[in-house]
């Protein structure tokens, strides 16, 4: 009956498994039918690598080989020699799950990519079957963007899964991947993720063509791509946005970004990026607006104090101490008179211990970590001022930098903003405000000159876009964030509709029956959760 | 894009209200009531050319070689401005802030600043100045600190020094306008119609208006007469005088914002000077005419340095340079425009 359908309403093409390799060339490295020519192919393209494991079947006459630190054993069992066992198929070629393949070059790839091959003497095709083994940890929460409410999961260093979790979460035909092989000796497997009709496709096309250009030995990590891929690399701020959060991902691609992922690395790249992106964290959409705006604001004012409080304190104190109000003006002349070393080296010295204390606190293993932040930051600390190294009113202006400098949510943007420090400290010692004023503006105009990927870095405050200030320097209630920002370059423009209403006509419904039965507003409020849908 | 250079024009002369001392604040308003028709001056210019630069205006107008004589005028005067800012914010550094550090390093601070932004073409330009003009909200409350002290009897006796002296004052006051003429210069730049721009540049006009006026009422107010004359800087003076509970000297941190717009109006100078080189050599890249405009006005103002009687006299030649390029020309160019309409329309029936 099957064959007769077939015949009848079939459209009689074969449907081929999507190969990279064009099926129709003749491969360079074809099958032969003699099982030796080919075992010793194998033997001689992998240097008679240790690990090249070759099984000799039915005396001789076949052979299942497969790179031992790539295959899983027990599936070895399960796919091959369980269903000889039980006596469903007669040969191994015979069982169905089994890949194809007269290409000898294909076959390298797949045994490289954890696939076990299956030849027999007399027969040119390759049998491949996939028994890869893989390591994963779970999808934990990552240490450095953690959150209080909100998801807890956290990509991991494996492609598929990232990408699973990524699809579990926009259940939409839309959202396309592309892969691609980057790194001409270690074959690393990039990702692309967008969303279709959503994102601007000049900027994907421009995104592909720039990764399309790369040509390295090796593609480590997405720091590698960040670096062959951006606007401007003679600069101390990020221009993507680096993370490890599947809802933060999922939330830039929905305003219409682009989402660079790569096989071994749980970090993800996001597409164009401004620097405001970097300020914004899931928490703050989990929060009451208030408080989300309220947070949003400290940490803005953490750019300003992280930046300039050593620089300006320095100012003060060489330069304008007709600043102070009178009242405070004994106390700091008091804490600096018995330094011996002017406020710029004090400084410099202050924030170049607090960068080492920092540096050994990653390094070392988490107990001694901490061991080392409270000899360092306690110990230190108080020795210094009492040895009269530093004076107490610096330390508290460097510790109040350090933390200011933690608290941005990016990592990147947070040691950009430490770095920033240095410049400003040595212009603030030598020119005072003229001088803070001065690296201030350079940073601005830096700023204003960066472009991530076609969009200003300093938007939407520098080409100024007042409805896209809703998600910058407050958080506005999410149903009034109605459109995706312009800095995203989307081509779709709104994100959400009317959603909101049923207050509206619950109001008017009201009105029109003072009495306010509670029919209506039960009515009302169905009513709009159709429309809102 | 449009009211980012509106926003760019109206920084500009803020550095020049310093210089200007006005007669009155009658003067002021006479002033911005007059600018409104060179304005419409400079509109009606740029409508008749809407696609060409000011170099290709002038040499439309006054024939190749008289046009490049005049842009190359407008080039010397355009750079000589940008020295004189350099100078006279020297001069106000070292008087109020810095007084002991030399005035290459004031100057190179500012050159660096204005090149680095020139280099990164109108586009940016505009950005960071919309960027900046979020500080002009900060200077106005810092000069609104002083409202607490004002004495409106010292504007009293209304048109005391005569209306003759009030027009002399207008004329002064309009100095500090002399910003508006950019707009002229980069009128092909920008996108947009003709009209979205004149409206733009008259916005942009009055609020510079309106910050001037706000300053100049304070400081008005704030001394009596006799002692205006006395004082150099009423503004800053004024603000010395005021304690904050956590800062004493507000006038340090008003000339620390007041630097970032001086920077923008020397910038604004230094772009269009070297726009105009630009074009008289019609390259493509910019940056090496920045360069060479930066390196020429630091080496001037090197030369000239904390000298007040130089200063002087380069301000002054500044001065009646403004009023013959921002003043006399536009107006001669429009009357050239409007006697040559009929002839190049019985040029075009001809044939």
């Amino acid at each position: 009956m099957g064959f007769f359908k077939r015949l009848l309403f079939g459209d009689h093409k074969r449907l081929h498994d999507r190969e990279s390799s064009d099926p129709d060339k003749e491969p360079e490295h074809p099958s032969s039918t003699k099982l030796s020519v080919n075992i010793d192919y194998l033997m001689h393209e992998f240097h008679r690598t240790s690990d090249l494991r070759i099984r000799i079947l039915e005396k001789g006459q076949a052979a299942l080989v497969y790179m031992e630190s790539l295959v899983d054993q027990e599936k070895i069992h399960e796919m091959i020699f369980k269903p000889l066992e039980l006596g469903d198929v007669e040969h191994i070629s015979d069982i169905p799950n089994s890949k194809v393949t007269l290409n000898m070059e294909e076959a390298i790839q797949t045994l490289l990519r954890g696939h076990a091959l299956y030849m027999e003497d007399g027969l040119r095709g390759v049998y491949q079957f996939r028994v890869t083994s893989s390591f994963n940890r779970s999808i934990e929460e990552p240490a450095n963007e953690k959150v209080v409410r909100g998801s807890h999961d956290g990509f991991v260093e494996n492609l598929m899964i990232n990408i699973n979790l990524l699809r579990k979460r926009i259940e939409n035909r839309n959202l396309t991947v592309k892969y691609y092989r980057l790194g001409k000796k270690t074959n690393n497997n990039i990702a692309l993720v967008y969303i279709d009709g959503v994102t601007d496709p000049s900027l994907i096309q421009e995104i592909e063509y720039r990764l399309k250009y790369i040509s390295a030995d090796m593609i480590h990590s997405p720091g590698y791509v960040e670096e062959f891929i951006e606007d401007q690399t003679f600069s101390p701020f990020p221009q993507m946005l680096n993370t490890e959060r599947p809802d933060r991902v999922t939330a830039n691609l929905i305003e219409g970004r682009v989402a660079i992922m790569s096989e071994g690395s749980p970090t993800v790249l996001i597409a164009p990026s401004t620097f405001f992106s970097f300020y914004q964290s899931s928490d703050d959409y989990n929060m009451r607006w208030f408080t989300g705006t309220f947070v949003r604001l400290i940490r803005l004012a953490s750019f300003i104090i992280a930046v300039c409080m050593p620089a300006f304190y320095i100012a003060v104190v060489s330069f304008h101490f007709e600043v102070i109000p009178n009242e405070l003006v004994m106390p700091v002349k008091q804490s600096i008179n018995g330094i011996a070393y002017p406020p710029l080296i004090e400084a410099l010295v202050m924030v170049v211990i607090i960068e080492l204390i920092r540096e050994a606190g990653i390094r070392l293993p988490q107990p001694i970590g901490q061991t080392i932040g409270i000899v360092g930051g306690l110990v230190i600390g108080d020795a210094v001022v009492r040895a009269g190294l530093v004076s107490n009113l610096m330390v508290i202006v460097v510790a109040l930098t350090a933390i200011a400098s933690f608290v941005v949510p990016s990592n990147e943007m947070s040691t950009t903003l430490r770095l920033l420090t240095f410049p400003l400290i040595l212009l603030a010692g030598t020119l005072g405000f003229i001088g803070i004023t001065f690296g201030f503006m350079m940073i601005l105009i830096h700023m204003t000159r960066l472009e991530s990927f076609g969009v200003p870095y300093t938007s939407p405050i520098a080409p100024l876009r007042i409805k896209d200030l809703k998600d910058t320097f407050i958080r506005m209630p999410i149903y009034r964030m109605n459109n995706r920002p312009k800095d995203s370059r989307a081509v779709d423009k709104e994100v959400i509709g009317p959603s909101r209403e049923w207050k509206q006509l619950e109001r008017t419904n009201n009105e029109q029956q003072p009495a306010g039965s509670q029919e209506a507003s039960q009515q009302a409020s169905s009513e709009s959760n159709q429309s809102s849908d | 894009m449009q009211t980012q250079i509106g926003v760019g024009v109206l920084s500009l002369p803020s550095d020049l209200h310093q210089v200007a001392k006005q007669d009155g604040w009658i003067s002021l308003a006479i002033a911005g009531a007059v600018l409104p028709v060179i304005l419409f001056c400079l509109f009606l210019i740029g409508k008749q050319f809407p696609d060409s630069t000011f170099e290709q205006m002038t040499e439309k107008l006054f024939s190749k070689w008289g046009g490049r004589v005049f842009s190359f005028l407008y080039i010397l005067y355009f750079s000589s401005v940008a020295a004189l800012i350099i100078l006279l914010f020297g001069r106000m550094i070292s008087l109020w802030v810095l007084p002991n550090t030399p005035f290459w390093a004031i100057a190179l601070c500012m050159v660096i600043v204005g090149l680095y932004l020139a280099n990164g073409g109108l586009l940016v330009l505009a950005r960071f100045y919309t960027m900046v003009s979020g500080l002009l909200p900060v200077l106005i409350i810092l000069t609104l600190f002083s409202f607490q002290e004002v004495h409106l009897m010292y504007l009293m006796p209304i048109g005391e020094s005569g209306i003759s002296k009030i027009f002399e004052g207008a004329s002064e006051a309009m100095l500090s306008f002399f910003g508006f003429f950019v707009s002229l210069v980069i009128f092909s730049e920008v996108e947009g119609k003709p009209r979205q721009k004149f409206i733009i540049i008259l916005l942009a006009h009055f609020f510079t208006f309106f910050f001037y006026m706000i300053t100049l009422l304070v400081s008005y107010t704030f001394f009596s007469t006799t002692e205006l004359s006395l004082v150099p800087e009423p503004l800053l003076y004024m603000l010395k005088s005021f304690e904050l509970p956590f800062v004493a000297r507000i006038d340090l941190f008003f000339i620390s914002v007041w630097f970032v717009s001086v920077a923008t109006s020397y910038t604004t100078y230094l772009y269009i000077a070297s726009l105009g080189l630009k074009q008289l050599f019609r390259t493509k890249s910019i940056k090496v005419f920045n360069l060479v405009i930066s390196l020429f006005v630091y080496a001037f103002t090197l030369l000239i340095g904390f000298d007040v009687a130089k200063v002087d006299r380069h301000a002054n030649v500044v001065v009646y340079g403004g009023y013959i390029f921002s003043f006399t020309i536009p107006i001669v160019m429009v009357v050239i425009i409007l006697v040559m309409k009929p002839f190049q329309k019985r040029k075009e029936e001809a044939s």
